[in-house]
């Protein structure tokens, strides 16, 4: 069920730069192909995980969710599947920065801090890979 | 002379989440038509897009993996504006629902039979990333069909390959939990023996890693984490 977004950007990126911008297409098409084809993505494992575990209710969250075109691409699914559709309420589906601040809090009370070197990016890190020094 | 005719759907024998199979009719050959729904959420534009991709790649995978000498079914044609591939159809039994019938001696050697496949498969980059014992079948001259190349992709990574290998042993656990133990320890006997001298560190990376995927959380009960 893991879907990789690697590529997507840098493709959009060379749109941008492509001596056709500004021609045959322009931003809002570039964006717009970007959310559809990111969007299909997500429904598509949905439907692979709802097809395979038979469970009964979908529930969309994070950020993304505030997204009315995802919002229907998953409930068409979901009612294929006759699934139980729900989302989270609009002012729980917008900034995630609370969330991230409050779990910086929790890594530094536990953990303490990390050096700025330390911090890289890790595209291919993996969530349930992630240490949860509060938890153990 | 050929007419239209020549080529015909006879009924409907599966519905995947991705694809419909067809039994059928290709100038006088039992067919096997695999059509790509079209997906309703998806924007049509890109949705042809996606079955006219997958459907080349998976046609171009069954062929190219066919030349190794791996028993895949033949792609007899290839509609991509129709997202359908026709191919041959196996008959047989598939391994999931003939395996508790199997006797000991057979169960060994097609398992190792498996194994080496999986072996010859990675060791040219593919992974088969469905191997499941519904994709096995056994044909009645015991021969053994690898099917379904829907979720075929290339790679050399171990972790992809080590993922291939942790599918196959969740399958014989969950399915086929009396026969796990003899059928996988022959499947990684017949993985080995795929592998040369000079790649064979490169293959006990492979396995010792299924552990690693094994340790992670979604796999393991709370209770039994570390």
């Amino acid at each position: 069920m893991d879907v990789s977004f690697s590529g997507l950007y840098t493709s959009a990126k060379y749109l941008l730069q492509s001596k056709n911008y500004g021609k045959k297409y322009n931003l809002s098409d570039i964006a717009f192909t970007l959310q559809e084809t990111a969007f299909a993505m997500l429904t598509e494992v949905t439907e692979r995980a709802l097809a395979h575990t038979e469970k009964k209710e979908v529930l969309l969250t994070g950020g993304v969710a505030a997204n009315k075109r995802l919002q229907q691409m998953i409930e068409y699914i979901s009612r294929e599947h006759k699934a139980r559709y729900e989302v989270v309420p609009l002012r729980y589906a917008g900034d995630n920065g609370v969330m991230i601040a409050w779990t910086g809090i929790l890594q530094y009370n536990s953990a303490g801090s990390d050096k700025l070197i330390d911090t890289i990016i890790q595209p291919k890190e993996r969530m349930d890979n992630i240490k949860i020094p509060w938890r153990t | 002379m050929s007419s239209e005719t020549d080529i015909y759907k006879e009924q409907l024998i599966h519905k995947g989440a991705e694809a419909s199979l067809f039994s059928g009719k290709w100038f006088g050959k039992s067919v096997i038509f695999k059509y790509r729904i079209p997906k309703k959420y998806r924007l049509e534009e890109l949705d042809k897009k996606i079955r006219k991709e997958r459907t080349m790649n998976e046609a171009k995978a069954l062929v190219k993996v066919k030349a190794y000498g791996i028993n895949v079914p033949q792609v007899y044609e290839i509609n991509v504006n129709d997202s359908t591939i026709i191919m041959k159809f196996i008959a047989g039994e598939k391994l999931k629902t003939c395996l508790k019938n199997l006797d000991e001696t057979k169960k060994r050697s097609y398992f190792k039979k498996i194994g080496k496949t999986v072996a010859i498969l990675h060791k040219n980059g593919h992974i088969h990333g469905d191997i499941t014992t519904s994709n096995l079948i056994i044909t009645n001259n015991e021969e053994i069909f690898l099917i379904d190349f829907g979720l075929h992709y290339y790679s050399d990574n171990i972790e992809d390959k080590s993922v291939d290998l942790h599918l196959f042993k969740r399958v014989l656990i969950s399915s086929h939990g009396e026969d796990y133990q003899l059928c996988f320890k022959m499947f990684l006997e017949g993985y080995r023996s795929g592998y040369e001298e000079e790649s064979i560190n490169n293959c006990e990376s492979i396995i010792k890693n299924i552990q690693a995927i094994e340790s992670r959380g979604r796999y393991v009960k709370p209770e039994e984490r570390e």
